[in-house]
C-alpha cells in the first residue's frame, strides 16, 4: 500500500498545528510556546522565542500592528490576550540579552544588501548569521531606514546594534548605489530600498520590504525566507522571488468546550504579565482525541496513526513488528471523530482500512472477529430468507429487519412484519439476512463483497423493492454499498400506520441514537414521534449519536475499554433509554440500565437478552415459523450429531461464557467428541474435554452421562501447541 | 480443577510435566504444562488459559 492510502484521511488535520494568532503574525511567532514561558515566568526563554521569531524585539514589540490579538480566540470569550504587553514583558524582565552565535565555518560568497532599514538588516543578519561575506550599503549615514525618523529610535538603534553584535557584516553608509555595475563583484544581491527605491534587474538580485509593497513588518518577517532564496541562489545558480508572508488559516478556530470567559489584565508588573499570559488558552484542535474513548485511551493523534497504520501495511510479521494493532481493533467505528472534527477527517474509516489491509495480509488476530464472522455466516446461510410476498414475484417493499432484532425477540419481529404487509400496498418481500457489518469490521472485504452480490441478486428477483430497515447500521451500509436500492425505515412506516401503544411505555425518557442514525434523520424524527405518540415525555440525550460500544466489534479485541464505553453511555443520562438499535438495547440492559426498544412501547415489554445459543435458535425459530404462518413453507434447521445433548449451566458460568464469545453450541461439540473419542482428561468425577475449533481451543469441565451433563467449567484460548 | 490430579481417559496415565511447543500470531515457543506420557495429550487449566497464556496472547497480538 502507498503512504497516502492512509494519510489522505487525515491530511486535513491540523491538530499541532500553528493557532490562528499563530497565523495572522506576519513572523509566525509559536505564541503557544511564548505565552506558556511567559506563564511560568521563563522571561529569558520567552525572549529568545520572541527575538528568534521576530529578529529585532524592539522595533516589532514598539511598531507591530498585532495582527494576533485580532485573530485571538480570547476574543469572545473575555477579551484578546495582551501579546504586545507580554512581548514587552518578556523584554522586560528578561535577564543579560545576547545576541546569536551560530559556530559554523564562513562562506566564500559574497553578498550585498542594499538598503539598511529594517527589511535590509533583517537579510543582512539573517545571511550574516549563515556565514556569508555580508556588505549593507544606504545612502544614509547609518542604518535604519525608515526608522531614523522615529521618536524611540535610540532604543531600535540600541536593538540593533544588539543583534549584529555576534556576526560579521560591513556596512557602508553614506554610499548611494545607482547602478548594478557598483555591485558586480558580489554573487548575490538583495534589494530593500524602500518604497520608490531603486531597482535592478537580473538573476542575482533579490528583492523585497516595502519596496514590493510588503508592511514594514512583512519586510522584516521575510528576512529568513531571504537568505534561504539566495542561499538557493548561490548553490544552484537558481531561485524564485521572495513571496511575502501568508496568513492561511488566520480564521481557523477550535471548540473551546467549558472554558470559560476571563476578563483581560493589565499588565502591570511580572505577575500580572504571567497572570495574563495564563489567559491565553493554547489554543489547539483536539476534538476528536478529547471526546472519542479510543483516541483518548491511546493518546494518539490521527496523523501520527495514519503513519504507523502504514507502517504496519509494510510489516512483516514475525520479522517485523506492528505498531497499531490494539488502537485499529479497538475503534468503535462510530462516525463521532469525523463528526466532531472541523475538517471532517475520519480516523475509523482510516482504520477499517487498515483492518481491511491486515486481513488480506493475513497478520490480522483471527481470533479478534472469528466469532463475529461465524455468526455473519450463520445469519447469511441457515438463518437466511429472501421471499416475495406469497403468491407473487416481486414486490414494492422488502423487509430487511437485519440479522439482531429477530434474534433477540422473534414475536416483535412478527408483529412488525405483520404490521408491514397491513400498511403497505403493492406487497412485502422478507429479506432475512446480515447487512455484512461483521465483515467490515473485520476487514474481510471479499466476504462484505460476496453478501452484498447474493443480496443484490435476491433483491433484483423480488423486483427491486423499497427496502424497510430497521437497523441504522444495515441501513448505513447499503447505503454505501448498494446506493441504487432505496431504503425507508421501519419507523416511518410504523409512525404512518397509527399503531395502538403498548402500556410498557416509560412516562420520560431519552431516546438513544444509535451511532449508525448520526446521518439519518428521517429514521431519528420517526423514533421520536413513535415515542412521543406511545406516551414518552422525551429529554434528549447529553451528547447524541455516541457508539454504546458494540460498534466495530471490539469486545475481544478490548473488553476492557468496551465496558468503560458501555458503562459511560448507560450511565450519561438518569432517564431510561428508548432504542432502535438491538445492540444497545443489549448492551444497557447488561450494563443494569433501564432501556426498552421502541417496538417494546408497541409490542409488548421486550424480552431479557438472549444467550448466544438462544439468539441462534431465535433466528431458525423466527424463519422457521414466517416461512410456515406467511408462506406455508417447512423449514428444518440443519441438524447436528451433538444436537442432543443437553447441558446443565449455572449461570455464573454461563455469564463468563457470554462474556467471552464461548456459545453453549461450542460446548457440546466439543463434550460430544470427547465422548464420542473417548479422548478426554478424567478427575475427581469430572471429566475434561478440549477442541481446537477455527480461532480457538474450548475446553469443558464437566460430570454426567447419558447425554445429560453438568459444566463445571466452559473457557478458551488462542494459542495452540504443536501437536 | 488445578487440585484435581488430571489422568489421560484414553492412556489411563497420570499427566506429568513437559516442555511443549506453543503456537501463536506465528511466533512459537516453549512451556512447562502438564501432558499425557503416553499419547501427549494437554492439559492447559483455566486459571493458566485465562491468565498468564491470555497476557502471551495479547503481547504477541501487539506486535
Amino acid at each position: 500500500m502507498q503512504i497516502e492510502e492512509f494519510t489522505d484521511f487525515t491530511d486535513a488535520c491540523f491538530n499541532g498545528e500553528s493557532a490562528s494568532c499563530s497565523c495572522a503574525c506576519p513572523f509566525k511567532l509559536d505564541v503557544r510556546s511564548f505565552t506558556e514561558k511567559c506563564q511560568k515566568g521563563r522571561w529569558s526563554s520567552a525572549w529568545k522565542n520572541y527575538r528568534n521569531a521576530v529578529i529585532f524585539p524592539e522595533i516589532v514589540s514598539a511598531l507591530c500592528p498585532a495582527p494576533c490579538r485580532e485573530h485571538c480566540q480570547r476574543a469572545s470569550l473575555g477579551g484578546a490576550v495582551d501579546i504586545p504587553a507580554l512581548e514587552r514583558a518578556a523584554i522586560e524582565y528578561s535577564g543579560a540579552k545576547k545576541a546569536e552565535h551560530y559556530n559554523i565555518p564562513p562562506k566564500e560568497h559574497s553578498v550585498a544588501v542594499v538598503g539598511a532599514g529594517p527589511a535590509g538588516l533583517s537579510a543582512a543578519l539573517n545571511l550574516a548569521q549563515k556565514r556569508y561575506k555580508v556588505t549593507v550599503f544606504d545612502k544614509a549615514p547609518g542604518w535604519g531606514g525608515s526608522l531614523r525618523s522615529h521618536a524611540d529610535f535610540a532604543r531600535f538603534d540600541e536593538d540593533i546594534a544588539l543583534q549584529f553584535a555576534a556576526v560579521e557584516a560591513e556596512f557602508r553608509f553614506n554610499t548611494e548605489i545607482s547602478s548594478p555595475s557598483q555591485l558586480s563583484s558580489y554573487d548575490a544581491v538583495y534589494i530593500a530600498t524602500g518604497e520608490g527605491g531603486i531597482d535592478f534587474e537580473g538573476e542575482k538580485f533579490f528583492r523585497g520590504g516595502q519596496l514590493t509593497g510588503m508592511s514594514l513588518m512583512e519586510g522584516i518577517a521575510v528576512g529568513a525566507e531571504v537568505s534561504k532564496l539566495v542561499e538557493t541562489y548561490l548553490m544552484t545558480g537558481r531561485a524564485g522571488p521572495v513571496e511575502n508572508v501568508s496568513y492561511a488559516f488566520c480564521d481557523r478556530t477550535v471548540e473551546h468546550e467549558d472554558t470559560l470567559p476571563e476578563a483581560e489584565i493589565e499588565v502591570r508588573d511580572e505577575e500580572s504579565a504571567r497572570a495574563e499570559a495564563a489567559r491565553c488558552m493554547k489554543c489547539d484542535c483536539d476534538s476528536c482525541m478529547r471526546s472519542c474513548e479510543v483516541l483518548a485511551h491511546f493518546r494518539k493523534k490521527p496523523r501520527s496513526m495514519a503513519r504507523e497504520a502504514f507502517s504496519d501495511s509494510q510489516a512483516n510479521p514475525p520479522i517485523a513488528t506492528q505498531s497499531l494493532v490494539r488502537e485499529t481493533y479497538s475503534c468503535t467505528n462510530c462516525g463521532h471523530c469525523r463528526s466532531v472534527c472541523p475538517e471532517k477527517v475520519d480516523v475509523g474509516a482510516m482504520l477499517m482500512l487498515s483492518r481491511a489491509n491486515r486481513f488480506e495480509k493475513g497478520t490480522a488476530p483471527a481470533a479478534f472477529h472469528d466469532y463475529w464472522l461465524r455468526e455473519m455466516d450463520f445469519s447469511c446461510g441457515e438463518a437466511s430468507a429472501f421471499l416475495p410476498p406469497p403468491g407473487s414475484d416481486a414486490c414494492k417493499y422488502a423487509f430487511f429487519p437485519g440479522c439482531r432484532l429477530g434474534m433477540d425477540n422473534v414475536g416483535h419481529l412478527k408483529k412488525a412484519y405483520d404490521c408491514l404487509t397491513r400498511s403497505c400496498d403493492g406487497g412485502v418481500g422478507l429479506m432475512l439476512g446480515c447487512c455484512g457489518a461483521p465483515a467490515l469490521w473485520a476487514g474481510d472485504m471479499s466476504r462484505l463483497e460476496n453478501n452484498f452480490s447474493a443480496i443484490r441478486e435476491a433483491w433484483e428477483r423480488m423486483g427491486s423493492p423499497t427496502l424497510v430497515f430497521a437497523c441504522a447500521t444495515c441501513s448505513n451500509m447499503f447505503e454505501e454499498y448498494l446506493p441504487e436500492i432505496k431504503r425507508i425505515s421501519l419507523y416511518e412506516l410504523m409512525e404512518k400506520a397509527s399503531l395502538p401503544r403498548s402500556s410498557s411505555s416509560y412516562p420520560a425518557a431519552v431516546v438513544f441514537d444509535p451511532c449508525s442514525a448520526r446521518e439519518d434523520d428521517a429514521m431519528r424524527r420517526s423514533v421520536r414521534a413513535l415515542a412521543a405518540q406511545a406516551g414518552s415525555k422525551l429529554k434528549e440525550a447529553e451528547h447524541g449519536c455516541r457508539c454504546c460500544g458494540y460498534g466495530g466489534h471490539i469486545q475481544v479485541p478490548n473488553p476492557s475499554l468496551f465496558e468503560k464505553i458501555s458503562s459511560s453511555r448507560a450511565e450519561e443520562n438518569a432517564e431510561p433509554y428508548i432504542v432502535y438499535c438491538a445492540n444497545c438495547r443489549e448492551v444497557f440492559l447488561s450494563r443494569g440500565k433501564e432501556c426498552s426498544h421502541i417496538l417494546d412501547l408497541y409490542f409488548g415489554p421486550g424480552e431479557d437478552t438472549p444467550t448466544l445459543q438462544k439468539k441462534r435458535e431465535n433466528a431458525l425459530r423466527l424463519k422457521k415459523e414466517l416461512l410456515k404462518e406467511i408462506w406455508n413453507m417447512d423449514f428444518t434447521p440443519e441438524s447436528r450429531p451433538w444436537d442432543g445433548v443437553e447441558l446443565i449451566i449455572p449461570p455464573e458460568i454461563q455469564a463468563s461464557m457470554e462474556k467471552s464469545l464461548i456459545s453453549a453450541d461450542d460446548i457440546r461439540e466439543t463434550l460430544w467428541r470427547a465422548e464420542q473419542s473417548g479422548d478426554k482428561l478424567t478427575g475427581g468425577g469430572y471429566s475434561l474435554a478440549s477442541l481446537r475449533k477455527n480461532a480457538a481451543t474450548y475446553w469443558v469441565q464437566y460430570s454426567g452421562e447419558g447425554g445429560v451433563y453438568q459444566v463445571a467449567a466452559a473457557y478458551s484460548h488462542r494459542m495452540k501447541w504443536r501437536e | 480443577m488445578d487440585n484435581i490430579e488430571w489422568k489421560c481417559n484414553k492412556c489411563d496415565k497420570p499427566l506429568k510435566p513437559r516442555s511443549t511447543v506453543f503456537e501463536y500470531m506465528g511466533r512459537s515457543f516453549s512451556h512447562e504444562v502438564l501432558v499425557c506420557p503416553g499419547c501427549g495429550k494437554v492439559f492447559i487449566p483455566q486459571s493458566l488459559a485465562e491468565g498468564r497464556m491470555a497476557e502471551v496472547e495479547e503481547a504477541l497480538e501487539d506486535k
